[in-house]
This record gives C-alpha cells, sequence and structure tokens, in this order.
C-alpha cells in the first residue's frame, strides 16, 4: 500500500496544496500539541503554539531540506514557539515562571502514594520537572528521539542532551524518594 | 546505596546510552555496547529498567493530554486562505524567477541595467496578465472546513484514495461494510472525504476505523482521519 511520506507532503505543501496540508497536520497534530502542552501548560495557549506552527510550515515548506524528519522540524519549531510565548508571557508580567510554577492537576507525589499507585506517583513526579527537563525527558521517553534529533530539536549539543537527560532522571529518582518511594537510585 | 557507575567513566557513557537503547533509537555500534555491558552489569540492569518504568508512565501521561480541539484546523485554514496567493505554485514559481532575475541583474555593469529594465517590465507585464488570467479562471482555491458546512460537523471522517486497479464492486461492497459514504471528491490526487459515524466516535474510533481501511491494501491506496 503506497501511503505518502511526510517529505512528499511537505513538497506538495510547498507548491500550496491545502490538502496535503490537511493531511500531515491530521498526522502530527496530537504530537505537537501535546509536546506544547507539555511545555505550556495551557490548553489555549497550545493550541495557539500548534497553529503558529503549522502557519510556519505552510510558508516555509519551500525552505524544508530534508536533514532531519518532518517530525523533528516541527518539534524544533514547537519548541521555539512555546518558549517565544512563555518568555512574551513573562515580560508582559503575566506570570512569573508560568510554566515553572503552575501546580500539576495531579495529587502531590506523597498523596499519590498514600493511594498506593507507583505509576501515578511517577507521573506526578514527572509534573514536577523543570520545563527543561521535562522537554528532554518527553522528547526521548515519548517522543523517542534519537539524541541527534534530541540535539536539533533543543538547539543544544549532543553530549548536552545526554547530561540533561541524565540530570532529569536524578532529579525524577529524587522527587520519588522524596515522596517514599526509593528505587535504590539516586 | 553508593553510585559506583558515577566513578567509572566508559560506565557512564555506557548509562547515559540507556534510554536511547530503551527508546530504540540507538546506533547499532552503540547496541552491541549497551548490550554487552548489561550481560555482566547487574547495577546498570537495574538503572535501564528504571528507565523503563519512567517510559511506561511518561507515555501514560501524555497519552493523557488528549488532543487538540477541532477549531484548531478550521483557524489554520481561513489564515492560510488569508495567506498572500505568492504561497500558490503559480506563484512561487514566478518568485522564484524574479529572484534568479535579481541576482542576474545585480551581477551585471551599469551599462546593461537599461536592458535589464526593459527585461523587468516586460516581466512585469507578462505576470500581470498571466495573473488576470489566473483570477479569472478561479484559480485562488477555495477551501471549506467541515466546520463550516454546516450539518457536517457532527460527523466524523476519513480522506481516503483507492487503488487505481480497485473494482467498482469492492469499492461499493467496502463502503457498505464500513457503513460509510462520500462527502466530497474525488479531489486532487483522487482524494474522497469519507462520513465513518456521527459525532458520538471518539479520535480513537476514527483512528481504529483509518487504522482498518489501511489493512484494506488491495482497494485503499491512503487513508487518514480527516477533521
Amino acid at each position: 500500500m503506497h501511503t505518502e511520506t511526510d517529505d512528499d507532503l511537505v513538497k506538495r505543501i510547498a507548491s500550496g496544496d491545502r490538502l496535503a496540508m490537511k493531511v500531515l497536520f491530521s498526522r502530527h497534530q496530537v504530537h505537537v500539541y501535546r509536546f506544547a502542552l507539555r511545555l505550556v501548560r495551557d490548553e489555549t495557549m497550545a493550541e495557539d503554539v500548534i497553529s503558529d506552527v503549522f502557519m510556519d510550515l505552510w510558508r516555509q515548506a519551500g525552505r524544508f531540506e530534508a536533514r532531519s524528519s518532518v517530525s523533528t522540524w516541527l518539534l524544533a519549531i514547537t519548541r521555539n514557539k512555546a518558549y517565544s510565548l512563555l518568555r512574551k508571557r513573562r515580560e508582559a508580567g503575566l506570570d512569573d515562571g508560568f510554566a515553572e510554577t503552575i501546580e500539576d492537576e495531579a495529587d502531590d507525589p506523597e498523596i499519590v502514594l498514600q493511594k498506593q499507585d507507583k505509576g501515578l506517583a511517577i507521573r506526578a513526579c514527572l509534573g514536577k520537572l523543570t520545563v527543561e527537563h521535562r522537554e528532554v525527558i518527553d522528547l526521548v521517553y515519548y517522543h523517542e528521539s534519537s539524541v541527534e534529533e534530541a540535539a536539533r530539536i533543543v538547539g543544544i549539543p549532543e553530549s548536552t542532551v545526554k547530561t540533561r537527560l541524565f540530570h532529569a532522571r536524578k532529579k525524577l529518582g529524587e522527587l520519588l524518594k522524596s515522596a517514599g518511594i526509593d528505587r535504590g537510585w539516586p | 546505596m553508593t553510585d559506583t557507575i558515577a566513578n567509572d567513566p566508559q560506565r557512564v557513557a555506557i548509562e547515559e546510552l540507556l534510554p536511547f537503547y530503551a527508546n530504540g533509537r540507538i546506533s547499532a555500534p552503540d547496541k552491541v555496547r549497551v548490550e554487552k555491558a548489561l550481560a555482566d552489569d547487574p547495577e546498570l540492569v537495574t538503572r535501564l529498567e528504571i528507565i523503563r518504568e519512567d517510559m511506561a508512565e511518561t507515555a501514560l501521561l501524555n497519552e493523557s493530554l488528549g488532543a487538540p480541539s477541532p477549531r484548531v484546523l478550521d483557524r489554520l485554514m481561513t489564515q492560510i486562505e488569508a495567506e498572500p496567493q505568492q504561497t500558490t505554485l503559480l506563484m512561487r514559481a514566478r518568485g522564484g524567477f524574479l529572484t534568479w532575475l535579481g541576482q542576474l541583474l545585480a551581477a551585471q555593469p551599469p551599462r546593461r541595467l537599461a536592458y535589464a529594465s526593459a527585461a523587468a517590465l516586460a516581466l512585469i507585464a507578462i505576470q500581470g496578465a498571466a495573473l488576470t488570467g489566473f483570477v479569472l479562471r478561479g484559480g485562488g482555491g477555495g477551501f471549506q472546513t467541515a466546520s463550516t458546512s454546516g450539518a457536517q460537523a457532527s460527523e466524523r471522517y476519513v480522506l481516503l484514495s483507492f487503488k487505481p486497479e480497485a473494482r467498482a464492486g469492492d469499492i461499493a461492497a467496502f463502503f457498505k461494510r464500513y457503513d460509510a459514504a462520500v462527502v466530497d471528491g474525488p479531489r486532487a490526487n483522487g482524494y474522497f472525504k469519507v462520513r465513518v459515524g456521527d459525532a458520538s466516535l471518539t479520535p480513537a474510533q476514527v483512528d481504529a476505523i483509518a487504522a482498518r481501511m489501511k489493512n484494506e491494501g488491495e482497494i485503499i491506496g491512503f487513508v487518514a482521519p480527516a477533521p
């Protein structure tokens, strides 16, 4: 069965094909949205981000050089848009480290632990990581990025991806430990 | 517990590869290195188990975030419609030519620029004539989203194309099997917009229907959920 590749769709988008745009959007909207939502932690803001991302894709499709996958390209644009939006909010005094300080809807890890659900406790702790740690965890653990792709998306060297991920994992372990779950490391 | 890995640079290097070993995005040589190390290092195995546990929970957390509302695509397509016309193929092609021409002119000595100006004027005249023809032919391209077409917003759709060799009888049977109906098409490249149910279907159910349709490789060329 022939399924058009993302690269083919981008070529069609570059020539003004709206249908190709819809197909590519349908294919990637959920991952892009979830990545944005984990960064900005606000559904309306995340939807604004993905609108901007795909609008950029529409305008810049002709410049796509296929040196990275379309998915990596989209996530990199998403990250830039999300950070830019967060920065604007901070500069406008609308929040003070909004994405950092906002509480997750999940219970505190301690409360979750009392409910005897280790998985929920881990998810609660994932929500308490800093935005830099969250993004690298999400990219590698959920979006299945390679070290090269994560480096391209975040805009840091590959070695930094590895060390940042290490520190994110370590922090996650510390948060769990302080919630009463000791997995032997750290 | 003492972290013995931290004191051994070779083990640290392997440890940092574990997340990529777990997500399957590791080079073949690194995979061999990791597997060799895991075979005699129980501490690394424990780290890998932790990573896999966190990976599963990260996936669950992300899956719980849902999907964007259909409004996003509507808004996007409205924005695209409002974009200047240079985003169309015809205008892009001309833009490329103009860029080339501009670079060519910039490289010419002043004496030749008089001829170049004449060429540019001629190009503008051609462009104007072609544009007029384009508009008169209605080539601007219209777009209507599901939500702007009234009653259709309460339905769920997929976009699909049939294999050229699919027979009419097979296609008819396909629509009967899925209780589906064409609501639009064929569009560019032979795509059809097909209704697969009403608004009670969740996006996951539409995904599942699309996946089942995708398996009908003898009839279906392409299929994806559509807004």
